[in-house]
């Protein structure tokens, strides 16, 4: 199959900017109906065969993501204080690779449930946050969630939890074999009166669609899969786009500019190519699918005499209410050996602590699973946690491996209107292009959130029969891959950015659909809604374009 | 016993060793120059000793931590090296101030112990526990883990395909079933 190219002045209907669960997806639903579409991926196009097992290159040298040193950003704590230059990791870190996040996510699954979309009816308001129900609710998102499972291939066992939400459909594969970590985790949980079942991963445990099943080699989490069991865009989604012959993948794109005409509508997109050279395509309508640290990035970068704030930026809330999510970490050993380095990273999971509950004095819910954690080195690293750094006895310890799991709370974050991604005043990129400049702190109510998690997750370890437990100190985040709520959805176009159909309010012919698009933060999986929502922003911008209900520049 | 000294090699072996290594790994980085010096290298290969010590099994030395180290200040780890030196300069400096006439790597085993315990809350005990941590479990290719030693410490398997039972409490496991 020869893929369709695109010359720069040829008007595609679309430009879909990132390839990733939200862009990649959109892409696929696009070109199926009929329509041209480029995408623009600022990273390279890498195939199975080039995915190693390389911890360093992965997880220490921003292998797939991306860096500091080409893509520098700042950070800060406080909103009145100067950010500061971070040099180890980049504060809001993705996968800048064709594929997005799905290239390297541990690809947990879980569907949010009726309550994500309503909270704030029900909870009432949370003085000091822009806490607000979602324009949409469950049962409209839930053919999309169906069509996550299937049309990508999610392995799970429905049916065995209560406060599931309700499905049309069962899972098409089956749960991913067992690991020592579900079974403990599994047996502990249960003794508790809890309610332990089989994690959702987008993983296949059988072939499916084209893809083999899981071979177990244990390298998820950061890593891509060489074999194509765990979905990704890049592997799933990117090439049936492809295979429409209306769809181009461009790689090594780096977009930098939303361009506008007179009338404020979106004429296309100024980008840099592998060798710097800045070029400009032409589009009818712009899809920003570019993660929610680069969408309102680009969105306050196209700013101009229009558009003084920042385009589609007429409420303000471009890149506020950012939201990153809290990871609680229990480190759990037994007498005989788990080898927690095979496999999948999560086998089980519950959901009995995922609503909100007024008693406990804090917002908050969320959820809780068994894990390897990280690869080698990051996890000797982390045995400092709990004892000394170095020396024999640290040594000693490193031997634990293969009989320590951890336990991992994921949790709510609160959506507060200063943290927020905004471009740092002096800092550039090695583009000459302003630097992300972050500013988070987080609720208070999240931190007792996580503290409540540590606790439950410290019971399941003691129940489980663990000879040792040790949980890492909750505290402040200043860094996070779960990049969320910065362009978010809504019915008032006075304070939010997209409508419930991701159309910006400000500009018909642009639309956001990715970690941006979420109002409230679920609970700590947001992959699955992000490419839910994906397709159900796909199959509505296709329809408006089919009816002609979306305005192209003259 | 794997007596670190019993091991002991020459520097200029250490940094032919190491461009064999790292030529012969290709794609794993960059070969460079070696960075460290004779005197720096046996300072450094002592004190990744004492952070992952070799005992009834291979420790940092084994693993060629100071291998890896070097090709590190040469490849991903350059923006730093000229930092580091500085900081290894100071913690050298300390060292002579407390034993005149002796390097760190000559002191016996207790003495360095001693002397790391008013040192590791420096920056530099951060970087050489972190490259140390690095050179010990990342892949060989770079340098360090020699004959997977660093892999073998934890249990860690490499290789690419498992199959269950993965560990010793799921090989009975009756199946999921709702309670």
């Amino acid at each position: 199959m020869s893929l369709r190219k695109y010359r720069d002045s040829e008007r595609v209907d679309f430009v879909i900017v990132g390839s990733g669960p939200a862009g990649g997806t959109i892409a696929r639903e696009l070109a199926q109906a009929g329509l041209s579409v480029v995408v623009l991926e600022q990273g390279q196009r890498l195939a199975p065969v080039n995915f190693e097992h390389d911890e360093l290159k992965y997880w220490f040298n921003g292998g797939l993501c991306n860096h500091t040193t080409r893509n520098p950003q700042t950070f800060r704590s406080d909103p009145s204080h100067e950010a500061e230059q971070v040099s180890v990791r980049p504060a809001l870190w993705y996968a800048r690779t064709v594929g997005g996040s799905s290239a390297h996510y541990t690809a947990n699954y879980w569907r949010f449930r009726e309550i994500d979309f309503v909270e704030r009816s029900v909870l009432g308001t949370i003085p000091g946050t822009g806490f607000a129900d979602w324009p949409l609710t469950y049962a409209e998102l839930e053919p999309y969630y169906t069509k996550v499972e299937w049309d990508v291939g999610v392995s799970g066992l429905a049916g065995v939890h209560p406060g599931e939400p309700p499905r049309t459909r069962p899972y098409p594969m089956p749960p991913l074999p067992v690991k020592s970590s579900g079974v403990l985790f599994e047996r502990g949980a249960r003794k508790l009166g809890l309610h332990p079942f089989p994690a959702p991963m987008v993983i296949n445990s059988v072939p499916y669609r084209g893809r083999p099943a899981c071979v177990h080699c244990g390298f998820c989490h950061g890593f891509a899969c060489e074999v194509m069991a765990k979905a990704s865009t890049l592997t799933t989604m990117l090439p049936e786009a492809e295979a429409t012959g209306r769809c181009e993948v461009r790689p090594e794109s780096y977009v930098v500019r939303i361009a506008t005409d007179k009338r404020g509508l979106v004429t296309g997109v100024h980008y840099f190519d592998a060798r710097k050279r800045e070029r400009f395509q032409k589009a009818r309508a712009v899809v920003l699918s570019a993660n929610g640290a680069e969408s309102p990035r680009l969105l306050l970068m196209s700013s101009g005499s229009r558009f003084p704030h920042g385009l589609g930026n007429s409420s303000g809330v471009v890149g506020k209410y950012l939201m990153f999510n809290y990871s609680t970490r229990t480190s759990a050993v037994f007498e005989h050996e788990l080898n927690e380095f095979k496999s999948v990273q999560v086998t089980r999971i519950l959901h009995d602590f995922y609503d909100s509950d007024p008693k406990r004095g804090f917002y908050g819910g969320g959820g809780i699973d068994a894990r390897l954690g990280p690869q080698p080195a990051m996890w000797a690293l982390r045995q400092a946690d709990e004892g000394p750094a170095w020396g024999r006895e640290y040594k000693a310890r490193l031997r634990d491996f293969p009989r320590t799991m951890t336990i991992s709370g994921h949790t709510t974050s609160l959506p507060v209107a200063s943290n927020s991604v905004t471009l740092d005043p002096s800092l550039k990129d090695a583009w000459g292009m302003p630097a992300i400049r972050c500013t988070y702190q987080d609720h208070p109510d999240d931190l007792a959130m996580a503290r409540f998690f540590v606790e439950r997750g410290e019971e399941i370890a003691e129940a489980a029969g663990a000879v040792r437990v040790a949980s890492a100190p909750v505290k402040a985040q200043n860094f996070s891959m779960h990049l969320l709520g910065t362009c978010r959805m809504g019915n008032d176009a006075a304070t939010s950015v997209v409508d419930r159909h991701h159309r910006c309010h400000d500009v018909p012919n642009l639309f956001v659909c990715d970690g941006s698009s979420f109002v409230t933060s679920g609970r700590g999986q947001p992959t699955m809604t992000i490419q839910a929502l994906a397709f159900r922003a796909g199959e509505h911008i296709a329809r408006f374009a089919k009816r002609g209900e979306i305005p192209a520049a003259g | 016993m794997l007596g670190a000294p019993a091991l002991a090699l020459e520097w200029s072996d250490v940094a032919a060793a190491a461009h064999h290594a790292l030529s012969a790994a290709g794609g794993a980085g960059t070969p460079g120059a070696t960075v460290l010096s004779r005197a720096e290298a046996a300072d450094i290969d002592a004190i990744s000793a004492q952070i992952i010590p070799s005992d009834d099994t291979p420790g940092a030395h084994e693993a060629g931590v100071v291998f890896f180290i070097d090709h590190a200040l040469a490849t991903f780890f350059a923006p730093l090296a000229r930092e580091f030196r500085t900081q290894l300069g100071l913690f050298q400096a300390a060292c002579s101030a407390l034993h005149p006439g002796k390097s760190f790597a000559a002191l016996p085993a207790e003495q360095q112990i001693e002397f790391l315990k008013t040192m590791d809350s420096t920056p530099f005990f951060a970087r050489m526990r972190l490259l140390t941590v690095l050179g010990m479990f990342a892949m060989p290719a770079y340098g360090g883990n020699r004959n997977n030693v660093g892999w073998a410490l934890l249990g860690f398997e490499d290789q690419h395909v498992f199959e269950p039972p993965f560990g010793y409490y799921d090989r009975a496991y009756p199946g999921f079933e709702s309670p």
